[in-house]
């Protein structure tokens, strides 16, 4: 038996090529996946255990204390065994861009480097800064984007904004700090690092010295309560495990989307083994006829499938260990911020995950067909002909397929209209809905293929004559096959209709919240939250015949009991959203909340809260007023003289400026940037900008998306195709026939197309109805006041796309079809 | 001057000149044809017979336009069709062929009667719906037209295949064994149709088939052994064709 299974495989080799490679894309994604994240982790642990190889013993602050303090480094270094301890400085120092204001969004975080073997940096070129404290290195990423090469001369700020000049000796690469690539870093020598930043103690001790373990115990000692004493190997694990989280949730990510391919792959692999144990009945009623059991047939499929599945899934491998490879070279020449130079490896769980995987979803799905292939009878060896399938809509089917869309489309209900937007529990409600739904929709499909085909074929049917009519016929004609080929498709054309669907509405919904509740054109913030605007700037502005509006707005942060909160005021023109009570003048002894705040602090409107104060110690307020969360002014918003009182004189945190009505936006963005050319770390940003930089954001996620996307769309369409040509193969004597009665070779080739791009369109129509819905749906769940919106051209692309892939999918078999002999068909088929 | 005698001065509606088909090469060449010299003539109902491996098929294929001949012409009617492309030769069958097959001659999806207008609907051509009554009627097929083919006893189906051939009036029919996988009746319903197509309707057959009952229904019989022509009998009887095979093959 086992030896007729692998001849009808080596027979039906050309038939199961494309059914692997559907396999072979899902796993070689999922490995690929798997290559990549280890060989970034590779990398981070091999920069983790270089750097942390030079420390004997580290030491750092724990808990609430955020540095050691200065002394602690001379008792440290006292400790016998200790052959040297250095300390780290770190703090902000903002480096000036070329055009004199401060760069990035946040402040560039200096370093110290450290002189002898304690030294952790990696200089990438030129030198570290030695013992010079007019030399400095930078970051290479920030260095490559603002333009600064080895030699220049750059200027950074120091604690007390003024401006320091420092000859730029060498580039240096942050490695695996994350908080070093996101900020920038500039890397000083001790002294300068601690007089640029002013800070007063260590980010860090290390210390060198022989015998890691008993030095930890003698650093510990000295080193009191509220440190932390790590070994060198203890630091590594501890770095490592810290970018292995983020890697873990990038990897968990990526087999999200492998998982859906998988999916499909699974659909496509059922349909197939359906199709070939239709076209094998003869064979198989042969074999049952000359003493095959029940048993044995079931085997052989199932012994076919894990044949199929294992080939596949070791192709898949070598496959994903390529992707891996191929992205990792495009993410080293992109330069992206991660260590991309270990050594490409295929790791052991790789390969039990990938072969397993490949694995289970092939024989899983060759499961039912190879149930069906025991319930071919002997008898029907000796027809002559494979009776047609007909297909009647069951009483069952129906009925299981309406239970399963009305607890769908009601739970995505509940989850969309009823539960609290904004929560991730009714997202999970909708999608959980969502899945419902599906399910219905697989139940239901092969019942809604003829109607469906019928609609999509409409038109090829009036437009291509004989040829689109029985393409549309022959589209309909096996409703289980079609369904099953075109819900591969709508999985994929489901998700990237959703994602469409929510980031559209959500760009429309954010620009609404941006114009109704933060109507300004210009925003002034400073790179460091507790650093801050000087009132002068506000003030200058406010004169200003080109501005209609500023508002300063200024907070500090207090403690109302066990919470610390934003408390401030504001001056100048703005109306806040009052969700309870009234704000009016906020009088003395008074306090307006927002409404998130309020429900943290469990108060409400006609309460009162304890503030302490710094001036005035704790003052009890009166809640006049709850306001909306979206509102830029402080949590705690009380009156400006009382604010004065409360907390001294406290400069602006942020200044919001709204430009008079015909002012051209070049000449007020020329006024409100005169006003800050003195303060280099003051952001200007415009709601335009913000906007943009909220769409770029969501363009290039809805881009990654789809990307990822486009492999279970890939796999659907192999799908297309391999039904296509299985049903190509089924009907070689039919195209014979039609080829005889003097249809030609490109009206067979057509006909195809055709069906094709019929059975493309249905599943695509059916994906975008459910990407829409749902979509429409998880935006309900998601934000509140959410505003609908489906990108009509987006969604048009897809049903396009999809149709035109079908028609693509069949050009081989098509071609194949038209260029059989007729003569050795119509004898042989 | 009678119809019968007008058809017999027409010129023939297909003849072949010198024909030979080789399949294989090197050893494994097989001479399927070695120069047949071959006229059918217009109005009349031709047997080709001969034992299995004569290459009786191979010839109605090249005949027909199904298969090209490796050497010698063929013309149906005025038409040669030595050289035309696999386009020129689709529209040819199209236009000037009628098929008959052995078995799988309709399509599935299809009605009898779409199966019936199929051929008129490839070339886009109308109907003649006087031709269409006319042949529905002789066929017998007035009830079942919209009936699939599974829905038919296989009679039935060849009935239709018949009705197909006959509805775009071709200039040749050729039929493969047309009642080789009926039983008698069945297939003497067929074989008496197609007779009386040719009475009737003028209509020209060729009919490729190893039973000699079947070829007592034609005007002529012709015969082939090992790829030549060897025997040609007019006006035969079942008794007559059984003792020319059994001649040739003794």
């Amino acid at each position: 038996m086992l030896r007729t299974t692998l001849a009808g495989l080596r027979a039906y080799r050309l038939r199961l090529l494309l059914t692997s490679l559907a396999i072979t894309l899902g796993v070689g994604f999922i490995a690929g996946t798997f290559v990549l994240t280890d060989t970034v982790r590779a990398g981070f642990s091999q920069r983790v255990t270089a750097e942390a190889d030079k420390v004997g013993v580290a030491v750092l602050p724990k808990g609430e204390r955020s540095s050691l303090p200065v002394r602690l480094l001379e008792r440290v270094r006292a400790v016998p065994g200790v052959l040297d301890a250095q300390g780290l400085v770190r703090g902000k120092a903002p480096l000036l861009g070329k055009d004199g204001r401060a760069v990035g969004d946040l402040a560039t975080t200096a370093i110290s480097i450290v002189p002898g073997p304690l030294d952790r940096a990696t200089i990438v070129s030129g030198t570290g800064p030695g013992s010079d404290d007019r030399t400095a290195v930078l970051d290479k990423n920030t260095a490559r984007t603002h333009g600064f090469r080895v030699g220049d001369t750059i200027t950074v700020l120091d604690s007390g904004r003024r401006e320091h000049r420092f000859r730029l000796v060498g580039l240096l690469d942050p490695g695996v700090d994350q908080e070093l690539a996101y900020t920038g870093a500039l890397g000083f020598t001790t002294a300068t690092a601690q007089r640029m930043t002013g800070e007063k103690g260590f980010h860090e001790i290390d210390v060198a010295g022989a015998d890691p373990a008993r030095l930890k115990q003698a650093v510990a000692a000295v080193a009191g309560p509220g440190v932390e004493v790590l070994t060198g190997e203890e630091l590594a694990a501890d770095l490592a495990s810290r970018a292995g989280v983020q890697m873990e949730a990038l990897t968990v990510a990526l087999l999200m989307f492998g998982l859906v391919a998988m999916l499909v792959a699974a659909l496509v692999i059922y349909n197939t083994f359906n199709i070939l144990v239709a076209q094998r009945t003869r064979e198989l009623a042969l074999l049952r006829c000359i003493g095959a059991t029940r048993g044995q047939v079931f085997g052989s499929i199932l012994i076919e499938s894990v044949v199929v599945g294992l080939v596949s899934a070791v192709l898949g491998l070598l496959a994903g260990y390529g992707l891996g490879a191929v992205t990792l070279r495009v993410l080293t020449a992109l330069e992206a911020p991660l260590p991309t130079d270990a050594p490409v490896t295929l790791s052991a769980p790789a390969i039990v995950a990938g072969l397993t995987i490949g694995l289970l979803v092939t024989v899983g799905a060759a499961l039912l067909p190879a149930r069906t292939a025991t319930h071919v009878a002997p008898i029907a060896a000796l027809r002559t002909q494979a009776e047609q399938r007909t297909f009647r809509a069951g009483l069952l089917r129906v009925l299981s397929a309406a239970l399963f869309l009305l607890a769908g489309l009601g739970t995505a209900a509940v989850g969309a209209l009823v539960m609290p937007p904004g929560q991730q529990v009714s997202l999970v409600v909708v999608m959980g809905g969502g899945v419902l739904t599906f399910l219905g929709v697989l139940i239901i499909g092969p019942v809604l293929v003829k109607p469906l085909s019928a609609l999509v074929g409409w038109i090829p049917r009036k437009l291509f004559g004989v040829p689109g009519r029985l393409a549309v016929d022959n589209a309909g004609r096996n409703p289980r096959r079609a369904a099953t080929t075109t819900v591969a498709l709508t999985i994929g054309v489901t998700l990237m209709t959703l994602i469409s669907v929510v980031t559209a509405s959500t760009r429309v919904t954010v620009a609404d919240k941006l114009d109704e509740q933060f109507p300004i054109d210009y925003l002034l913030v400073t790179q460091e939250r507790d650093a801050s605007i000087p009132r002068s700037v506000g003030e200058s502005l406010r004169g200003r015949p080109e501005l209609t509006s500023v508002v300063q707005i200024r907070d500090t942060r207090a403690g109302v009991g066990g919470h610390r909160v934003e408390v401030g005021t504001f001056s100048g023109p703005i109306s806040p959203d009052v969700t309870a009570g009234a704000m009016g003048d906020l009088g003395p002894g008074q306090v307006a909340i927002a409404a998130p705040t309020a429900q943290r602090l469990g108060v409400r409107a006609g309460d009162t809260v304890a503030v302490r104060t710094k001036a005035a110690g704790t003052v009890s307020l009166e809640v006049v007023a709850l306001f909306g969360g979206e509102s830029p002014l402080p949590a705690l918003t009380v009156a400006e003289p009382e604010f004065d009182r409360y907390f001294g004189a406290v400069p602006d945190s942020r200044v919001l400026i709204n430009a008079a009505d015909g002012v051209p936006a070049d000449r007020a963005r020329g006024v409100v940037d005169a006003a800050v050319a003195g303060h280099p770390t003051i952001k200007v940003s415009s709601s335009t900008e913000v906007r943009g930089q909220f769409d770029e954001t969501l363009d290039m996620m809805l881009l990654i998306i789809t990307g990822l996307l486009g492999l279970a769309i890939l796999i659907s369409l192999l799908g297309i195709a391999n039904t296509l040509s299985l049903s190509v193969h089924e009907r070689t004597r039919e195209s014979a026939l039609l080829r005889a009665l003097g249809l030609t070779g490109a009206q067979l080739r057509r006909m195809l197309s055709v069906e094709a791009l019929v059975l493309g369109l249905i599943g695509a129509l059916v994906g975008v109805a459910l990407g829409g819905v749902f979509g429409w749906a998880a935006i309900r769940a998601m934000l509140d006041g959410a505003v609908f919106s489906a990108p009509l051209g987006q969604i048009a692309l897809f049903v396009a796309l999809s149709g035109l892939a079908g028609v693509l999918a069949a050009v081989l078999p098509a071609r194949r079809a038209a260029r059989a002999s007729i003569v050795e068909s119509l004898t042989t088929g | 001057m009678t119809l019968t005698e007008t058809r017999r001065q027409a010129p023939p509606a297909v003849v072949a000149r010198a024909l030979t088909k080789i399949y294989g090469q090197g050893d494994a060449r097989v001479h399927a044809l070695r120069g047949v010299d071959v006229a059918f003539a217009t109005g009349a109902f031709t047997a080709i017979m001969g034992p299995s491996g004569s290459g009786k098929s191979t010839l109605m294929h090249c005949l027909a336009g199904l298969d090209t001949a490796t050497s010698g012409t063929v013309h149906v009617g005025d038409v040669e069709l030595t050289g035309l492309s696999d386009k020129r030769l689709t529209l040819l069958r199209r236009e000037r062929i009628g098929f008959v097959f052995q078995a799988f001659n309709l399509l599935p999806t299809l009605t009898a009667e779409q199966n019936i207008r199929l051929p008129l609907e490839i070339a886009a051509r109308q109907a003649d719906q006087v031709l269409f009554d006319r042949v529905i009627e002789t066929v017998g097929l007035a009830d079942r037209l919209g009936h699939r083919p599974a829905e038919l006893s296989g009679g039935q189906q060849q009935r239709v295949a018949v009705a197909r051939a006959l509805i775009s009036k071709p200039q040749v029919i050729f039929a493969d064994e047309p009642t080789g996988n009926l039983d008698s009746r069945s297939g003497a319903e067929v074989l008496s149709f197609l007779r009386a197509s040719v009475r009737e309707l003028g209509q020209t057959i060729v009919m490729v088939t190893h039973d000699p009952v079947a070829a007592a229904y034609a005007d002529r019989v012709v015969f082939l052994r090992d790829g030549e022509l060897v025997s040609d009998l007019a006006a035969p009887t079942p008794q007559s064709v059984l003792d020319t095979l059994m001649r040739l093959e003794g």
